[in-house]
């Protein structure tokens, strides 16, 4: 019974990411007491479930599809504030639906949460995000790096989100301490900052819109990082990664044209990992 | 049991008492020798778009010859963006806003009467006065300093400086005589190197005598700007301790909230015992240092916010503990767009930022959000019924009001490590002697007298200091108590959030397996 659902578990990359998630949003309820909503948090679940079995039900997508509509939800969760509940159920709604229309030779154009979110903000003048709302703690660091890591290390696509951390890095090392004389600490405060590593390891990283190609991969990665960067240092952009973002995922089909490799499959991609790791410990 | 709620605002108005010397984001640069002291600041902040204006508090109690200040600002001011303004401003608006005490009577569970009685408050009206003088001068010195330009406003004499390098500013500075911290180099440097301009500020004496006031007038700013931000890190440069910032902040659309740096609200909607009244101030401070501890000491704290819009008829807070800000406040607290006959909102927030060196190690910046939550700091107070006790219901009551005022002890230790102590003990047994069944643990106290209440002296409280220093998570009793309105139960959403993704799982997975 055990060993079935830890071979189920294992079967998916999602899962780990999940669970993640609910850790985070747990941590940021019960611990950095954030404000939420009850009725909001309802919202977003059911709208994204909702939104996804329609899908799966008229486009005869595979049921394991449900999994990604809840990763978006808690994308939604972590990220998106608004005052009024119906927002979040109109991000989710934007989120999950855009998969259905926004299709180039099957690949998506966005990013479901980072769209839903954007859309939301850009039209209703009602929706934020809060950068700071995970303070610049290391212990949080510390939780969303190692839980990034263990996803990412079963999609193989930790290059992204190190590649991410490093080209920001380098930027703002560059910028706050060659340039501008700060001392350590302030790059320090930059880079510890939850919201960064929630981006760089569980938004950035989504299989389904970053190119497949790896060179092109690391490229479109560098190029979104030091878009978040000078859209955040010289135009004084809150939350510069998710603008920054939205801006490159349309181009990942196109990349994936011109570049082909294999096309992203959870399922296959995660199972080809999990036999791998089988293999050694038996 | 039955408890009516009776309303009276009761005013408060902690200023946390023990800081009363100046500071802001500038550092002082001392002309003489003069030892000072800089612990608590207030600032205005008003912003719209990219248009911002900043008004600094100016509690400045030393010699006025000796007072000088240098600010960070992204742009050359012209003369007629700086004003001098009434110092009042910040008086209104600090009581305004600031943390409350609200009073409940229960009503007698025999006789069921409500009454209803409204604080009054006269009003202030404050006015401007800035008087001008115009010098402008742009001289190019050794120092590869640039003086931009020069005004006299009001009492200070202005200059706006910009630089190449920091050393040449420092040895500027230092030639015009001003006392400059050995540590300010290293932090001027990254200023010029973000183009940012330099707001030095001295008094003119001649002027100040004529002024007629005999402390100095806050100085306001504006400009136009995208960067959003207070440059707190200069007037670390003098300092090792904390420093306190008080930062009222107006918008037309929402909250500000800090962008670098959590912003948290301070525990709000706490029942404390009917004495705390007497010790209101001592009890803030404790709570807040207990507050901004337990975040780490690196979060800013929200302390207030609600739509203050003056043609807006609302209610603007429950209760109100000031006069709420009229169109002359706005107009002297730089708000240019809430005129006579202007309809925009206006949106107030009131952040309390405590910070230090090691913890703030950036500037503040902020962001304008569409949250018009309302949020007040608010403590209640609730008065028992009065005799007599002659009916059945009664007992009941007294048992839970004795239950009630031992929460409300708990509260005290929680949310601002006061001890519980003889005070305490009389007060959770004030009414023992009308209950018939006396409880068990009242008879190991002595004699109690019913309706004795003194007023409690601050030197009666004892803080446990080392846990409102600390940052754990609260006894067992706090963590019953922490939403005594029982509105949001964290709880809840762990719970939730794993039923719905093991049932996404288990639903998934059977399909899968098909």
């Amino acid at each position: 019974m055990l060993l079935s659902f830890l071979r189920f578990f294992q079967s998916d990359a999602r899962h780990f990411q999940i669970v993640s998630q609910t850790i985070f949003v747990c941590i940021g309820v019960v611990f950095l007491r954030w404000d939420y909503s009850f009725t909001a948090i309802s919202l977003t679940f059911g709208t994204a479930l909702s939104i996804q079995l329609i899908g799966i039900y008229l486009l005869k997508l595979p049921l394991h599809s449900i999994k990604s509509a809840l990763i978006t939800a808690f994308g939604l969760t972590l990220l998106f504030k608004s005052n009024e509940p119906m927002l979040y159920a109109l991000a989710a709604a934007i989120a999950i639906g855009q998969k259905f229309i926004f299709k180039i030779r099957g690949q998506h154009l966005f990013n479901p949460a980072n769209v839903g979110i954007i859309a939301v903000i850009l039209f209703t003048n009602n929706a934020w995000i809060s950068p700071a709302q995970w303070g610049n703690s290391t212990v949080i660091v510390f939780v969303i790096g190692t839980a990034g890591l263990a996803v990412l290390s079963r999609v193989k696509r930790m290059d992204t989100g190190l590649i991410f951390i490093a080209t920001l890095f380098a930027l703002e090392y560059y910028r706050t301490i060659v340039f501008l004389g700060w001392n350590w600490e302030v790059l320090l405060h930059k880079l510890s900052s939850g919201s960064i590593w929630l981006f760089a390891l569980f938004m950035i990283t989504d299989p389904m819109t970053i190119p497949t190609n790896r060179t092109v991969r690391i490229i479109w990665t560098m190029a979104v990082a030091f878009t978040s960067f000078y859209l955040t240092n010289y135009h004084f952009v809150t939350g510069a990664p998710l603008w920054a973002l939205v801006c490159f995922t349309p181009l990942t089909p196109l990349l994936n044209k011109f570049f082909p490799s294999k096309t992203f499959n959870w399922i296959h991609s995660t199972q080809k990992q999990f036999n791998h790791d089988t293999k050694i410990a038996y | 049991m039955t408890q009516r709620l009776l309303i009276k605002a009761a005013a408060l108005l902690v200023l946390l008492s023990s800081v009363n010397a100046y500071s802001f984001c500038g550092f002082y640069v001392a002309k003489a020798d003069a030892t000072l002291f800089n612990n608590k600041s207030e600032i205005i902040l008003v912003r719209d778009g990219t248009r911002t204006s900043i008004t600094m508090s100016n509690d400045f109690k030393g010699d006025v010859r000796d007072f000088a200040m240098v600010v960070p600002v992204p742009v050359v001011l012209q003369e007629g963006d700086i004003k001098v303004v009434d110092r009042r401003i910040f008086e209104t608006l600090d009581a305004y806003s600031s943390p409350r005490l609200v009073e409940y009577y229960d009503t007698n569970p025999c006789y069921q009467v409500v009454e209803l009685d409204e604080a009054n408050w006269s009003a202030q009206v404050t006015s401007t006065d800035a008087g001008v003088r115009m010098k402008y001068d742009m001289v190019e010195t050794k120092f590869n300093v640039t003086i931009e330009a020069e005004y006299t406003v009001g009492e200070y004499d202005i200059a706006l400086l910009s630089a190449k390098e920091s050393t040449g500013l420092k040895n500027y500075l230092i030639q015009e005589g001003y006392k400059i911290p050995a540590t300010a180099e290293s932090v001027l440097e990254p200023y010029i190197k973000s183009n940012m301009k330099f707001f030095v500020v001295k008094v003119n004496l001649d002027n100040q005598k004529n002024s007629g006031f005999d402390y100095l007038r806050p100085i306001q700013i504006n400009f136009d700007h995208p960067k959003f931000m207070l440059p707190i890190r200069l007037g670390m440069a003098n300092s090792t301790g904390e420093q306190d910032m008080i930062v009222y902040a107006f918008t037309k659309t929402g909250r500000v909230e800090c962008t670098n740096y959590r912003t948290v609200k301070v525990p709000t909607d706490r029942n404390i015992p009917l004495y705390t009244k007497d010790i209101f101030g001592e009890f803030y401070k404790n709570l807040f240092t207990r507050a901004y501890s337990r975040e780490g000491k690196n979060a800013v704290m929200l302390e207030y916010a609600w739509n203050v819009t003056p043609s807006w008829g609302g209610m603007k807070c429950d209760p109100c503990v000031g006069n709420p800000p009229i169109y002359n406040d706005f107009a002297e607290a730089g708000v240019w767009w809430a005129g006579w006959n202007s309809a925009s909102p206006v949106f107030f927030t009131r952040l309390h930022v405590r910070y230090s060196n090691a913890k703030f190690p950036a500037d503040l910046t902020f962001q304008i959000t569409p949250n018009t939550e309302n949020f007040q700091a608010r403590y209640i107070l609730t008065h028992p019924a009065g005799g007599p006790f002659d009916c059945d219901e009664s007992q009941d009551y007294l048992e839970s009001l004795r239950s009630r005022r031992k929460v409300e002890v708990d509260e005290l230790y929680a949310l601002a490590g006061i001890k519980p102590n003889n005070r305490s003990d009389n007060y959770i047994n004030e009414f023992v002697s009308f209950m018939i069944n006396k409880p068990y643990d009242s008879m190991l106290k002595g004699e109690v007298i019913p309706g004795e209440n003194s007023p409690m002296d601050p030197s009666e409280i004892e803080v446990d200091e080392a846990y409102i220093h600390s940052d754990m998570e609260a006894n067992e009793a706090f963590l019953q108590n922490e939403n005594p309105d029982k509105k949001n139960k964290p709880w809840e959403v762990p719970i939730f959030l794993g039923s719905i993704v093991g049932l996404a799982l288990f639903v998934s997975r059977k399909r899968t397996k098909e």
